[in-house]
């Protein structure tokens, strides 16, 4: 198989993988929803996991960070380990309490909490502001998986894979296609892991659970080829290792689609245990992701065609797929991994763009603008925000500023420094009101962007708020901006501060 | 003054009841999160004997991993679900000791 050319069995596999998705999710909407029935219980936490999971799994996990790790080693598993322990943030302090708030989207959670149209409107332009970084870096994978399936350039194939990720949006939507996010989420796994066992049995490692047997392979690295994937500090030092990480989590807990999961469940004991199942499907491709990157460098370094940093950061974001070629996989099995790529970046355009779409036509249009819309109206705008953003990211997708995870990040950075602070504050501290909220998110903002704004005048900006880890000393100064304006300002109103303490807090009393 | 004392919510100052007990289990897990994972990697930092950060963890191996690799890659995200876990359990008694009925029917 070249590398080159046209890849018609995985394109083919793509094609028909993304066509049974529409399939069985129209088949799923004429079923009666009736097919839950009783055991339901302990079916739904688990199901509830994989549907977070799925939720979760983007070109970012799928492909951005076997591409980090590729490039970095040690140093990006500061997203492993970020993207998982934000989930115990997300757990511990917000998940019941928001539930119990019962506001599910972030504008309608600051809109309530703090009484303030100002401040939901803030909080809704952020939302969608992270909803265009984070589908820029899904826009990159599709175009460089689009790029490979038809073997074009990049632009070429951003064009066909965006206008073909953005047609799949408004088709499912047309059609009302059903998601089903338990089939999505064992696609996703099945396509990750299977090509990796395959890989780890070529090579000779242990292959049964080959997320946890590629330990030779990094020693083997070391002996054969003087290649140290393992040092710990080589790409980065310990305080860009924790404050990436540190942003990573916190972005987690206050990234708008992941906090609105929670209420799918039936209840918040579901909705806690079905957190910790989708943390562990989350964790299973995690487990995985390294052992790509490191079998990747040991088939180049055994093929002796180690590339020049500046092309391997090139190919970097694919190189979960060109392992696969590189290691002589068949064509189908390379086809399979291709297909779980493009529907885990597919699924994320479309969960974001909607998101995005949302705030604009209700947080925004239908709350501050013209009250009485109607709903025909406020439909016919939604879908005119998804193509505006779609163009809108397309745009920038077309000179990607980064890496998937590197934008991702910027995304969760953003999360991190205004949404987060104003969720915990909002739910832990009554005394928080409406001007700290509007100074904080602002403060996040500029905090976020302090860097590229900055960075140039005052260097040791660039050093305390790097782009991509902001928010370890960024969410910190926003949480006291928001306390010190709170404290100089009224209080909100009693009734709010009741309602928090009697139904969000004092539920058991 | 008084009846504002008793609707105040802070998580430093948790009212008594059932808010005590869920903040106490809070901040244990928290704590765990916070030590486990970023004082590991202080540790490593600390141990170092080169400015890669060579040294007693990078030569040890585990499950033939490298031992601090081992560590941060496949044990945290492991640690991560055990402490959430651990929180569900707690919560879930925790609810149940608090809750009037007992019949699982209080959240």
């Amino acid at each position: 198989m070249t590398d080159a050319g046209f890849n018609l069995i995985p394109l083919l596999i793509v094609a028909a993988t993304l066509g049974s998705f529409i399939l069985t999710g129209l088949r799923a909407r004429s079923r009666e929803m009736s097919d839950y029935g009783l055991g339901g219980r302990y079916i739904g936490r688990i199901g509830g996991g994989a549907a977070i999971a799925s939720n979760w799994m983007s070109a970012a996990s799928f492909l951005g960070m076997g591409g980090l790790l590729y490039l970095q080693g040690y140093y990006a598993l500061a997203y492993v380990i970020g993207w998982t322990g934000g989930y115990v943030l997300l757990l511990v302090l917000m998940a019941g309490q928001i539930r119990r708030f019962g506001k599910y989207t972030a504008p309608d959670f600051v809109g309530a909490r703090y009484d303030s149209p100002a401040a939901r409107l803030i909080s809704a332009g952020i939302s969608i502001t992270i909803s265009v970084i984070y589908c820029t870096a899904q826009f990159k994978g599709i175009g460089m998986l689009f790029a490979w399936l038809f073997g074009t350039d990049y632009r070429s194939g951003l064009l066909l894979g965006g206008t073909v990720a953005v047609g799949y949006v408004i088709l499912s939507g047309v059609l009302g296609v059903a998601r089903n996010q338990q089939l999505q989420y064992t696609v996703l796994i099945v396509s990750f892991i299977l090509p990796l066992m395959a890989l780890a049995y070529k090579l000779g490692y242990f292959w049964v659970l080959p997320q946890f047997g590629y330990g030779v392979a990094i020693q083997d690295l070391k002996r054969e080829f003087g290649v140290n994937f393992a040092a710990p500090f080589a790409a980065g030092s310990l305080f860009q290792w924790v404050a990436l990480c540190f942003t990573l989590m916190v972005g987690t807990a206050g990234l708008p689609h992941v906090l609105s999961r929670f209420y799918v469940v039936p209840n918040i004991r579901d909705a806690r245990w079905s957190l910790v199942w989708g943390l562990f499907f989350i964790a299973l491709i995690y487990w995985s992701a390294p052992a790509y990157a490191v079998f990747a460098r040991l088939l180049e370094a055994r093929a002796g065609m180690v590339p020049p940093p500046v092309a391997a950061e090139k190919m970097a974001d694919i190189v979960v797929l060109k392992t696969a070629v590189l290691g002589g996989l068949p064509e189908w099995m390379i086809g399979i991994l291709a297909a779980g790529g493009t529907s885990a970046a597919f699924f994320t355009v479309a969960g974001l763009l909607i998101t995005g779409a949302a705030s604009f036509s209700h947080d925004i249009y239908y709350r501050l603008i013209n009250p009485r819309a109607s709903e025909a109206t406020k439909m016919a705008l939604a879908k005119g925000t998804v193509v505006a953003l779609s163009a809108l990211v397309l745009l920038i997708a077309l000179h990607p500023p980064g890496l998937i995870a590197e934008i991702t990040a910027v995304a969760f950075a953003l999360a991190g420094n205004t949404i987060f602070p104003a969720f915990l504050l909002g739910i832990w501290w009554g005394r928080a009101n409406r001007h700290g909220v509007i100074a904080g998110m602002l403060t996040g903002v500029v905090v976020t962007f302090a860097t590229p704004l900055f960075g140039r005048f005052v260097p040791a900006v660039a050093d305390i708020f790097p782009l991509t880890s902001s928010a370890l000393f960024g969410a910190p100064l926003v949480v006291a901006v928001m306390i010190a304006v709170s404290l100089l300002t009224p209080p909100p109103s009693d009734e709010m501060r009741r309602f928090l303490a009697d139904q969000v807090h004092g539920h058991m009393e | 003054m008084q009846e504002r004392e008793r609707y105040d919510v802070n998580l430093f100052r948790p009212r008594q009841g059932y808010m005590t007990g869920e903040v106490a289990i809070i901040l244990a897990v928290l704590l765990g999160w916070g030590v486990v994972n970023f004082g590991f990697q202080a540790v490593l930092r600390l141990l170092a004997e080169t400015p890669d950060g060579e040294g007693i963890f990078t030569r040890l191996t585990f499950l033939s991993f490298p031992w601090h690799f081992w560590f941060t890659a496949q044990f945290l995200p492991l640690w991560f679900i055990i402490l959430c876990i651990l929180f569900n359990v707690y919560i879930d008694r925790h609810t149940e000791r608090h809750s009037r009925r007992r019949d699982r029917s209080h959240d």
